[in-house]
């Protein structure tokens, strides 16, 4: 099929894919080294894209899962329809490939087989900087928060869904240069951000 | 019997008077040839200046221009991308020798950056596209236009680095290869055949074109796949495993992934 072009895809709701994107090797685990290093890449890249686009912090093997069937929130970028044949959907080794070398993400602990990965497509630096600023302006300082009330502030902020283990790191980094305390308590204790 | 300057001493004398007087005239001739030859040169060379200067930024701008200009100077006998010592200085003075060099440092760029993806084989009018969208050109008729000729002379520029890029047709059409190692008849068959169906290839397509035992076949692509990353391998497609020369495929502006 002479003239066949990969072309950029934008998706329903916006999300402009990659032509890369439409390409069935891309789908397939490829056994040579170097190869697959840019394979991966290429997902990291597009993945970590998506989820910042979507504002989407985990991705889980169900996730992927759900995908292959076009359902679900990663269906757009995982799964693509318009190929022949059209179930072609991210490899289980490739988005695990992904998954595991992604270098700004890491598997959400304590959670049931660890299938699941949050993807930080901010440092959890610049989250505890997110957190700060956020305290600040909601005039919260000195007052303490529970993890909850971060993650689902009345008024929605940068924060709002981030999930529990993230933001822990990220409270983690301001109690470690002393702007914020951590309080044990039950139910996930709280914490205390200081100006 | 006649003898030269005739006969006797007053004879001879009469010879080296001759010849000495013959000297300050024959040294009188070549100089005034040599004079003349050096005038030669010079209005050439001022003609050459007054051209070069001139048509200065048609020889940049207009690929056609160029192509003719290099012809001309080829038939004259002069390289314009010679060094200092044979050439050089009029290569200085249009720019042409910076610019030729310019643009091979961005083929060789390109060539790294697309490495990981193609294996070191890219075709040239994509070399040209990516140059064009690098240098934000619209096409064929912008004013700083860059042809296929440009790619490949800057190319043959680079030959004397011994980085092994060369040009090598498969084919149809013209490809660049940037890593050494060079490309066995078997490796063109197979992209040869790729590059007819869009960058796609398997054994069959291989065993029905060019009546390869499906061994030979097999090498072949496993060779390409898993020794030289030349391509991708694809297990969805409907008959089968099927292999994707990324090389030969059309890729829309983005060149795949949105960066190159």
């Amino acid at each position: 099929m002479p003239g066949l072009e990969l072309a950029p895809y934008q998706t329903p709701s916006g999300f402009t894919l990659p032509s890369i994107h439409s390409w069935s090797a891309f789908y397939t685990y490829q056994p040579n080294p170097r190869t697959l290093a840019t394979q991966t890449q290429h997902w990291t890249q597009l993945l970590l894209t998506y989820a910042r686009a979507r504002r989407l912090f985990a991705l889980s093997l169900a996730d992927a899962d759900l995908a292959s069937a076009g359902k679900g929130a990663w269906a757009e970028v995982l799964h693509n329809p318009r190929l022949k044949p059209p179930s072609t959907s991210a490899h289980y080794t490739t988005l695990h490939a992904c998954a595991v070398l992604l270098p700004a993400s890491f598997f959400a602990p304590g959670q049931a087989g660890a299938e699941s990965v949050i993807l930080c497509w901010r440092t959890v630096g610049e989250w505890a900087g997110v957190l700060h600023d956020w305290a600040l302006q909601t005039g919260q300082t000195s007052t303490i928060l529970t993890l909850f009330e971060i993650s689902n502030p009345p008024v929605p902020s940068e924060l709002s869904d981030i999930p529990e283990p993230l933001l822990r790191r990220a409270v983690g980094v301001l109690q470690r240069s002393g702007k914020a305390q951590v309080i044990e308590g039950e139910g996930g204790g709280g914490v205390r951000i200081f100006a | 019997m006649h003898r030269l300057g005739g006969a006797g001493i007053g004879g001879l004398q009469r010879q080296t008077q001759a010849s000495q007087a013959y000297k300050p005239l024959s040294s009188a001739i070549s100089r005034s040839q040599i004079d003349g030859l050096q005038q030669q040169l010079s209005t050439f060379r001022e003609a050459l200046t007054r051209f070069a200067k001139e048509h200065r930024n048609d020889i940049r701008r207009d690929p056609e221009f160029r192509q003719q200009f290099q012809r001309m100077c080829a038939a004259i006998g002069v390289d314009p991308l010679a060094g200092p010592r044979k050439g050089g200085w009029w290569a200085e003075l249009i720019g042409y020798g910076d610019w030729t060099y310019e643009l091979a440092i961005q083929i060789v760029e390109i060539c790294v950056n697309t490495r990981d993806m193609n294996g070191g084989l890219i075709e040239i009018g994509e070399v040209l596209r990516i140059v064009r969208r690098l240098r934000s050109l619209s096409g064929e008729n912008d004013s700083e236009a860059v042809s296929e000729e440009d790619i490949v002379r800057s190319v043959h520029t680079l030959s004397v680095l011994g980085a092994g890029y060369q040009v090598v047709t498969v084919g149809s059409r013209k490809m660049l290869r940037s890593v050494p190692q060079e490309l066995d008849t078997d490796q063109a068959a197979v992209l040869e055949v790729a590059q007819e169906a869009g960058g796609q290839v398997n054994e069959a397509a291989l065993v029905l074109r060019k009546k390869w035992t499906s061994e030979r076949a097999r090498t072949a692509l496993d060779n390409m796949l898993m020794r030289d990353g030349l391509c991708w391998i694809d297990d969805q497609a409907e008959e089968g495993i099927v292999y994707w020369v990324p090389s030969v495929m059309l890729w829309a502006d983005d060149g795949g992934t949105g960066g190159f």
